[in-house]
């Protein structure tokens, strides 16, 4: 499903050039739980950019459900996009909009029929179990409710990738058991799943293979 | 989806507030401008057209001819290019005529001892011809003829008021362009401030994977509102101005001009400046947009 072959990114900041990431190769299959695990600056967040075509490489190929990312055009991007779900360390959330507009306002940009918004965002909520919660707006929920309700966002459209960057990196630890439980039930559905976390204590707990990243190096695969 | 884009773009009016609101007030003022020199010009047009229809040469003749000289003079005249027409007016129809301009001091020409009116011919020049220098040819032409004594006929004054005709659409153009290119400005930055605004919900629309139409389009249609809100405000103050100032100007017109009523501007130059309006709008919109990608 994911096929990362020698990537490796590096930014360039004027005459300064500073490597993200160094020659990172692995394959994760259909249906695999997956976390990538490193401190910061390890090169986790520069990855999960480049797994849904928000950077691309500076060497190497990256494919991701079969495509060959680099080739897509602005056109396949969109689409490519529509076919995975991404989260965030802060939830971004839209603040004027309710937690069902949020949801709402993706199925409506993405060209779902109107009928069928409504019970498709429920149905999301339902699975983050917010749906009590739908008339809030984001100033109203807890950070732990506003990471659900991203996670609703995100596998709103039935997503086959989940792209989790950093989603507990903002709670204490009964939220982020809260925000874990509600990505493994997203797995257990189908969706792989690919979670980037700095907390070595989570991941371990999480009992899933897990990708190690130190220095932009790739350096333990385990699990 | 249109339904939804429409929403968008309204909301980011809502958003662009005071400036948005410029924006639509300097397109309004912009299309007044073009629309009120276009209103007088286009007046003034229809009084142009009018007298250079009423354009005649009179040729005076030596003498009055019989009636079978009549016929051949006036089909030479006929002949002569960038002629439309020719009516010949005896003596006698002369001095009728003369008689109904003096109305009640007709009795003066009764006591004349002889008509000293001459016989005449009115001559219609084509249009090509009702301009000074196509008049000036004609009549040089015309009094080479042996019958004719004297020609009489200008038309200059008539290319004075069209050139006053053409002055007017150039200041309404030059006033207009000027207040347009503000209007540009502002719709521009309206739309800038929507977009800096909305930048949480551009990133998360394209993370989802919105089409660039759907992110891009609301600007565009927000500038479109713009500038048709700007245009039908502008038409009203066009209407409005034309049932106040129109009786007041009536009478004027019709002393210097011979324009007895101003008529309000066709559908065709309404619904041209509502797309001008839209144009404009849209423009400034098209104008931000780039800066969506950002």
């Amino acid at each position: 499903m994911i096929e990362l072959h020698r990537v490796s990114k590096i930014y360039e900041v004027g005459p300064v050039k500073v490597p993200a990431l160094s020659d990172v190769t692995f394959t994760i299959d259909k249906g695999e739980f997956v976390v990538i695990n490193g401190p910061s600056g390890a090169g986790k967040t520069t990855l999960m950019r480049l797994l849904y075509r928000e950077e691309e490489p500076t060497d190497g190929e990256v494919m991701v459900l079969g495509q060959p990312l680099a080739e897509l055009t602005p056109r396949e991007v969109s689409a490519f996009r529509r076919t995975i779900g991404v989260v965030f360390q802060d939830a971004k959330l839209l603040p004027g909009r309710t937690v069902y507009e949020n949801i709402a306002f993706v199925l409506r940009v993405t060209g779902v029929p109107r009928r069928e918004i409504t019970a498709r965002a429920f149905e999301a909520l339902r699975a983050v179990g917010l749906s009590a919660r739908a008339q809030a707006y984001p100033a109203q929920l807890s950070q732990g409710e506003a990471q659900r309700a991203a996670l609703a966002r995100a596998i709103v459209r039935k997503q086959a990738l989940l792209i989790a960057d950093e989603p507990t990196g903002n709670l204490d630890d009964g939220m982020a058991a809260e925000v874990v439980s509600v990505i493994k039930d997203i797995w257990a559905g189908g969706t792989t799943v690919i979670l980037a976390t700095h907390q070595s204590r989570l991941a371990a707990a999480m009992r899933r293979r897990t990708l190690v990243l130190e220095g932009g190096r790739l350096v333990k695969d385990e699990g | 989806m249109l339904g939804f884009l429409l929403g968008e773009a309204l909301r980011d009016l809502r958003r662009a507030g005071r400036v948005a609101l410029t924006a639509v007030v300097l397109i309004t003022l912009s299309l007044v401008a073009l629309g009120g020199f276009w209103l007088l010009s286009a007046n003034l047009g229809r009084a142009v057209s009018e007298w250079k229809d009423r354009v005649r040469v009179i040729l005076y003749l030596r003498r009055e001819p019989t009636s079978l000289e009549q016929v051949v003079l006036l089909e030479r005249v006929k002949a002569i290019p960038n002629v439309a027409g020719a009516r010949y007016i005896s003596k006698a129809e002369a001095l009728t005529s003369l008689k109904r301009m003096l109305g009640k001091d007709a009795t003066v020409a009764d006591n004349l001892p002889s008509n000293p009116l001459p016989a005449s011919i009115e001559v219609t020049p084509t249009s090509g011809a009702a301009t000074p220098d196509g008049a000036r040819v004609l009549i040089t032409r015309l009094g080479t003829l042996p019958e004719v004594e004297e020609v009489e006929g200008s038309v200059e004054w008539v290319e004075r008021l069209s050139d006053w005709q053409r002055l007017l659409v150039l200041i309404g153009l030059g006033l207009g362009a000027t207040l347009a290119l503000a209007a540009i400005l502002t719709v521009t930055t309206a739309t800038t401030l929507v977009l800096h605004a909305r930048r949480d919900e551009t990133e998360i629309m394209r993370l989802v994977g919105a089409p660039e139409a759907a992110i891009r389009l609301p600007l565009l249609l927000q500038g479109l509102i713009q500038g048709l809100l700007g245009a039908t405000l502008a038409l009203l103050a066009l209407v409005v101005f034309y049932r106040l100032a129109a009786p007041k100007l009536e009478p004027l017109m019709s002393i210097t001009v011979g324009l007895p009523t101003l008529e309000f501007l066709p559908t065709s130059a309404v619904l041209r400046l509502l797309a001008a309006g839209a144009a404009l709008g849209a423009f400034g919109g098209w104008l931000a947009r780039g800066r969506s990608a950002t």
